[in-house]
């Protein structure tokens, strides 16, 4: 571990992020709000903490950057690139506490989307806008942005993308991986633009179309209004907002293929069918739940529970119904969603549908073999053998995610949180969902977990983004044995 | 005519005794000094030690005045280079090569287009998957062959017992059969291939060659007691490339096909490549493993294995343990007559295909295909009839034909015609011989074609 080269990066990484609150500061001086000084103060510190890191460690070259190194700067650029984030919210009114500040700030980058805001409306544009911003920017993950734009990270972009795409079976688009870095944030970037086009059409204002935007293509979930997506009570809204969650729900490497000519890729990929069948059969379940008890008409029923559905599933997290008031039965199928998240190489979170797929595979193989010993029988995913390997970590993933959620469960029930809040609160952190269930519902907020509580969620926010072994692997010891 | 044969493997092997009978000149190629040693102890042909894919062997070899060269060595890149060195030095030189690779299956057109411009691939494993692919498909079915692009097929099927046709001769057969036209060609009676003429019974026992056309085959199957029943579970044991192909071609068809590998790398090649099959990791001869495998619910067997010891037994287990029917690969020809002494009936054989296939592309002039029966006591020849042959244009009755040899059909532009006595053949019809060895010098003059190889 050379931490010396580890930090260089880190400060250049921070320098350029504190270039990128330009951004919400020129919204904040075309608004003329009270966002400014706080974006202007915290832009200050964060450039001049990077540049002086970065000149303080400089090395004299670019070096070949190791496994262990990436993953010790994607987890250590991660938490500093959250924590210098978290100073617009800081240096404004209506964050009581740096912890505050700091769970909006990583809940926006990890694109979960819980908020501890109450009255968000009461925000400044800048700030929410800053606030929208960064989901953006976590969402396809700042390394991979900083190693498709910035050159000299070109040498070891190949550890810190995998440190940061940790997805089971990496898809390299190109051979060199800033081009697939760049391929795959032009994708981001273009569809942005087209959800952003057909809001505006819809009759929203710039200023919120491109807020949403930001925070629906990561699947993310902040909104600018307190009510979520229910603020524009809008059957186009919610089917521009179905319609792109679903998208970014959805492999980025298909978007470039579908981009590419070839129609057929969404059907062509397993994964991708699993997904969107998956979504379809949950949300006519919901919707048949919810029809009569809920909604008296069965479109309605549709209408929401497909929003819901999709919201959860993708791990982005917008509400345009209460299901804190829904049948038991719907509010289970949203909890298992919770789990369950979109597609590898998406923007979502949660376990993957990649990885649920392997694991039913595996399951239905045990079976298969007590009916035929002899059987040779590999794990396929779309014609292909999953290597062994893949197998093993994956099945490691599940089992880690699994035993990290019952931990942290316990631990915040400790502090005192009821047994529905904990529960859902942990599994919409790791699964970089947002709203949870009770005192953490869709029209609820965080503000009331104590603090402990928040810094175990800002945790479990963290490794649900980086799916888990990038950030536990540091608190092992071997890891920092020489 | 010379023809450079590169590779002395069984193929190889065989080819050129073949054609070292019919006097050609046949040079060997081959880098293994044991297998040029046993072509030179047996052969009258020429050998030469090195490899064919070498311009410098091909030279020594005497490429440039050699009309022919067949590549059929065991590897497929061999063939395919010793193809393109043939087409630098020596462009007129025409060239087969035998590719098994089924990757090369979309790229035959295009390997025959440009470099190494090769005028025939030769993939006997397509011909061998056909091969069963149609015995399966035919109820009954010991042996099956193809004419005119499959519309006309031959078929020999056992004649059991309750066949009302046993025992009767072939002239009464019309009144027994009523309208139904069936064309007996050929009758294997013991060891022996007898081409019927009208006075002669058929026997229980016998195993019954006949013409038929694609649409009427099942029609004309009924008369002997075969009926349709269709197969929907079928068990491969050998997991070599016939029975990779095979089973690729079974779950296209939907059958539910489980295929025993010995081999566990093999066997994990088979998994990640099929789809629906189950491979099954064991010995085709393992009783348990076919009991655990419900070997009593088989509608057919194929033993596909390298060893025809293995084939044998595991075939006649597995019909013992309950299985329907089975098809063994056999390569000796040596085993051919022993085959219905111990109960097996279908029978296929690479190496029969792919001799069957070379020889008829090698074979020049108007004789559009062969096919070998019964080992190859004899031969079904599809040949142009020219204008100045003596057959055409008057009934078949008057041409004094030879004994062991008959015409089993006439194609006439789209026209398929079972003949009888009366019919007439056409200048430029495609007509279909059966005939023993010994008679086929005979047809060549009545053709007045030249058969080469013959």
């Amino acid at each position: 571990m050379r931490w010396r080269y580890i930090l260089n990066i880190i400060g250049i990484l921070t320098f350029f992020f504190g270039l990128t609150m330009i951004l919400p500061l020129l919204v904040g001086l075309y608004y003329r709000d009270q966002s400014v000084i706080p974006l202007l103060k915290s832009m200050g510190i964060t450039v001049a903490a990077g540049l002086s890191t970065y000149f303080i460690f400089k090395s004299s070259k670019a070096e070949v950057i190791s496994q262990r190194e990436g993953m010790a700067i994607v987890a250590v650029g991660w938490t500093a690139v959250g924590l210098f984030g978290a100073l617009p919210f800081y240096f404004a009114s209506g964050f009581e506490s740096f912890v505050d500040a700091a769970f909006e700030s990583v809940s926006g980058f990890t694109t979960t989307g819980a908020s501890i805001l109450t009255h968000i409306e009461g925000v400044s544009k800048g700030l929410l806008f800053w606030r929208s911003l960064i989901q953006w920017l976590g969402g396809m993950g700042i390394i991979v942005l900083s190693v498709a734009i910035l050159p000299f990270l070109g040498v070891g972009g190949m550890q810190l993308y995998k440190a940061e795409v940790p997805s089971p079976v990496p898809d390299k688009l190109k051979p060199r991986i800033r081009d697939t870095a760049m391929i795959l944030w032009k994708v981001y970037a273009l569809i942005s633009l087209a959800q952003a086009v057909l809001l505006l059409l819809g009759g929203m204002s710039l200023y919120d179309a491109l807020c949403h935007t930001f925070t629906t293509m990561p699947t993310g979930g902040f909104s600018t209004k307190n009510a979520s997506i229910a603020h524009y009570d809008s059957v186009y809204f919610d089917g521009v907002f179905i319609f792109f969650m679903l998208m970014a729900g959805i492999n980025f490497s298909l978007h470039y293929q579908l981009l590419k000519g070839k129609p057929l890729a969404f059907w062509r990929d397993s994964e991708c069918r699993f997904f969107l069948g998956m979504v379809l059969f949950l949300t006519l379940v919901v919707s048949i739940n919810l029809y009569g008890p809920v909604y008296e008409t069965i479109g309605k029923a549709l209408r929401y529970g497909a929003f819901q559905v999709v919201s959860i599933i993708t791990t982005t997290g917008f509400a345009t119904a209460d299901y804190e008031k829904w049948p038991a039965m719907s509010q289970l199928i949203l909890l298992l969603c919770m789990f369950f998240g979109a597609s590898a190489g998406s923007t979502g979170g949660g376990m993957k549908c990649l990885r649920i797929m392997l694991c039913f595979k595996y399951c239905y193989r045990e079976l298969f073999s007590l009916i035929h010993p002899r059987a040779v029988s590999p794990i396929k995913i779309g014609g292909k053998t999953v290597p062994d390997d893949v197998m093993r970590s994956v099945v490691g993933f599940l089992a880690l995610y699994m035993g990290l959620f019952a931990v942290s469960t316990v631990a915040l029930a400790g502090l005192g949180v009821d047994f529905r809040t904990s529960f859902s609160a942990i599994a919409a952190s790791i699964g970089n969902i947002g709203p949870g269930f009770g005192l953490v519902g869709p029209v609820e907020n965080y503000a009331h977990i104590p603090y402990l509580g928040k810094w175990l969620l800002i945790w479990c926010m963290l490794l649900g983004r980086l799916e888990i072994f990038t950030v536990i692997i540091l608190v092992v010891p071997e890891f920092w044995r020489k | 005519m010379k023809i450079i044969i590169v590779g002395a493997g069984e193929v190889g092997f065989h080819i050129a005794s073949h054609l070292a009978l019919e006097n050609k000149d046949v040079v060997l190629l081959d880098k293994d000094p044991d297998a040029i040693r046993r072509v030179s102890d047996h052969l009258d042909v020429q050998v030469v030690t090195g490899s064919g894919s070498s311009p410098v062997v091909l030279e020594e070899a005497g490429i440039q005045d050699a009309e022919i060269i067949l590549a059929v060595t065991n590897s497929d890149e061999t063939n395919l280079v010793a193809c393109l060195v043939a087409d630098i030095i020596s462009p007129s030189t025409k060239k087969l090569a035998r590719i098994r690779n089924a990757d090369f299956d979309n790229y035959h057109e295009i390997l025959r287009e440009q470099a190494p411009h090769i005028d025939t691939i030769i993939n006997p494993d397509i011909e061998v998957v056909k091969t069963i692919h149609r015995m399966m498909s035919v109820p009954g079915a010991v042996d099956i062959g193809e004419f005119a692009d499959g519309r006309l097929k031959f078929v020999g099927v056992n004649l059991e017992d309750d066949s009302k046709l046993a025992g009767s001769r072939l002239m009464d057969l019309p009144a027994i059969i009523g309208n139904a036209r069936l064309l007996i060609a050929a009758v294997v009676r013991g060891d022996e291939l007898i081409i019927p003429r009208g006075g002669d019974r058929l026997q229980s026992g016998d195993l019954v060659y006949f013409i038929s056309e694609e649409d009427k085959l099942i029609d004309t199957l009924s008369l002997f007691n075969k009926y349709d029943q269709p197969l929907k579970r079928a068990l491969i044991v050998g997991g070599g490339r016939i029975g990779f192909r095979l089973a690729r071609l079974l779950e296209e068809h939907s059958i539910y096909c489980k295929i025993i590998e010995r081999n566990p790398d093999r066997c994990t090649y088979l998994a990640e490549r099929l789809n629906k099959s189950i491979v099954l990791c064991g010995d085709g001869s393992d009783q348990e493993l076919l009991s655990e495998e419900n070997i009593q619910d088989m509608d057919i067997v194929i033993t596909l294995t390298q060893d025809e010891e293995t084939n044998i037994l595991a075939s006649l287990l597995a019909k013992r343990m309950g299985a329907r029917k089975a098809i063994t690969r056999i390569s000796k020809f040596s085993y051919f007559p022993l085959t219905d002494a111990i109960g097996i009936e279908q029978v296929v054989s690479p190496r029969l295909s792919a001799i069957n296939t070379i020889l008829q592309h090698i074979r020049k002039g108007k004789v559009l295909s062969a096919i070998s029966i019964k080992g190859e006591q004899a031969e079904v020849i599809e040949a142009v009839a020219l204008e100045t042959s003596g057959i055409v244009e008057k009934p078949l009755r008057d041409i004094s034909f030879p004994k062991g040899a008959m015409v089993a059909g006439i194609i006439h532009g789209e026209m398929i015609i079972i003949p009888t006595g009366d019919s007439v053949i056409q200048p430029d019809d495609r007509v279909i011989i059966f005939a023993r060895k010994e008679a086929i010098s005979k047809i060549e003059k009545i053709l007045a074609v030249k058969l080469e190889y013959f």
